[in-house]
């Protein structure tokens, strides 16, 4: 039997095989990073796009996915070895008027795009917008990603 | 000849005995806490009567959440420390666990997601209402928080059967899963919410916050505020995944709503950027 470690919102796990990291996504968006060769990785789940004067690093895009690389550096990884996946940042289906409340999914989306590819983390798969909440199971024993969304799941696999 | 899906759902809710039930002494005390001019002592002795309410009830009062430092050890003591109000609240989390804190099979919903989504929202409903300075009614807020999603613990089975046809209404009509529900299965979890209630004698106001929590502005003008404040609060908590199911977020957060309790962009986006603390507050809330 595969151990879960489920992952809070705004919090970051990194494991090794056969350990699978769990996490439920609303728009929140889940951040994956595996290192193939040593066959460790880590998730971040991240709730907002840019950190602000005291915040928790770990509850946004900009802040959390260095801390993930960090933690993942430290165990031994290698950056050349690492990709990433990412999943969620769903919006409401309808929203009252102009508020900006109702971009945070996309916002979250673009930033992690954004800061992995600053970090030179090239993202293998996405499974992200819409209006459907998810079920991500990252396993690390060969780093696919599960996403489970309204009934239906979907797996990938490219490392 | 082949019963179809609205019958079934129907003759379920129609049947007391289908419907979950809870300990009788909450809805009077949730009657008698209504009443502004109860005698305190009469309320101590009714929870009494229930052993297991009681000593589950002391145990949460001296919870992180409820408790105000001094230790707890009778009912009386409870009341008068803590309010009524609270009591009657902390009455709640404890009769209500057993009903909700159960897998959502046709939602998807894990064992103790539903539990955690419903107090959270309580929890954040609360919230909101104080800091709108609605003192008065943020206990109700906390309540209705509490059991707005109680009709999902019987419709279950039944979305889970037809959920391919529900989602399918979902995407080609542009309609809410909520609405997709009601057509499909004659009844929508709201609606379904407000039979049990009625089975547990609960007031009106708590009715209102089960049968509109998402369509505050069909709610009766007299109630509309308190169901905008769990409406919203369940919106929120819905974005950051706490307790968010197969029905996603396939749902509108209602304009009126927004307007009725005043509240700005900039609130709404504080809210949702303090749900890891509202989680972490949730674990105090243990019995």
């Amino acid at each position: 039997m595969d151990s879960i470690i489920n992952v809070g919102v705004a919090k970051i796990e990194v494991a090794t095989k056969p350990a699978v990291l769990r996490t439920i996504l609303g728009s929140c968006v889940g951040i994956c990073i595996y290192d193939r060769m040593k066959k460790v990785g880590g998730l971040a789940h991240i709730l907002l796009p840019n950190w602000v004067k005291d915040g928790v690093k770990e509850k946004y895009a900009d802040t959390a996915i260095p801390l993930l690389i960090n933690q993942l550096l430290k165990m031994g990884c290698t950056r050349e070895f690492m990709s990433a996946k990412i999943a969620g940042g769903a919006s409401m289906f309808r929203f009252g008027g102009n508020l900006t409340l109702g971009q945070i999914g996309e916002r979250n989306i673009e930033v992690a795009r954004k800061v992995l590819a600053e970090k030179n983390i090239p993202i293998v798969a996405e499974d992200v917008g819409g209006n459907c909440g998810r079920v991500l199971d990252f396993f690390l024993e060969d780093g696919r990603m599960k996403i489970k969304a309204a009934g239906h799941e979907k797996i990938y696999y490219k490392v | 000849m082949q019963i179809s899906i609205k019958e079934r759902v129907e003759s379920v809710i129609n049947n007391l005995d289908q419907l979950p039930s809870i300990p009788e002494v909450v809805g009077k005390v949730i009657n008698m806490v209504n009443d502004p001019n109860v005698d305190f002592r009469l309320i101590a002795q009714e929870i009494s009567k229930d052993q297991a309410i009681t000593t589950n009830l002391l145990k949460l009062c001296n919870s992180a959440y409820f408790s105000k430092g001094k230790e707890i050890t009778s009912l009386d003591r409870a009341i008068v420390t803590l309010g009524i109000k609270e009591v009657k609240d902390a009455v709640m989390v404890v009769a209500t666990k057993a009903v909700l804190n159960r897998a959502i099979l046709g939602y998807d919903l894990q064992r103790g997601m539903l539990w955690e989504h419903n107090l959270a929202v309580a929890v954040l409903a609360k919230q909101i209402a104080l800091e709108k300075k609605d003192r008065t009614i943020a206990d109700i807020a906390f309540t209705g928080g509490i059991i707005h999603d109680v009709g999902k613990t019987v419709l279950a089975l039944f979305v889970q059967s037809a959920f391919k046809e529900i989602l399918a209404k979902v995407e080609t009509e542009g309609i809410s899963f909520q609405q997709a529900e009601r057509s499909i299965l004659g009844y929508d979890h709201q609606e379904v919410g407000e039979r049990i209630l009625s089975k547990w004698k609960f007031p009106q106001i708590l009715k209102d916050i089960v049968r509109y929590h998402h369509q505050p502005e069909q709610a009766p003008e007299e109630h509309r505020k308190i169901v905008s404040y769990v409406h919203v609060a369940n919106s929120i908590c819905l974005m950051g995944g706490i307790g968010i199911g197969s029905d996603g977020l396939y749902h509108e957060l209602s304009e009126v709503a927004i307007k009725l309790i005043g509240i700005t962009d900039e609130e709404l986006n504080r809210f949702y950027a303090e749900i890891p603390e509202i989680v972490q507050k949730l674990k105090g809330l243990n019995f």
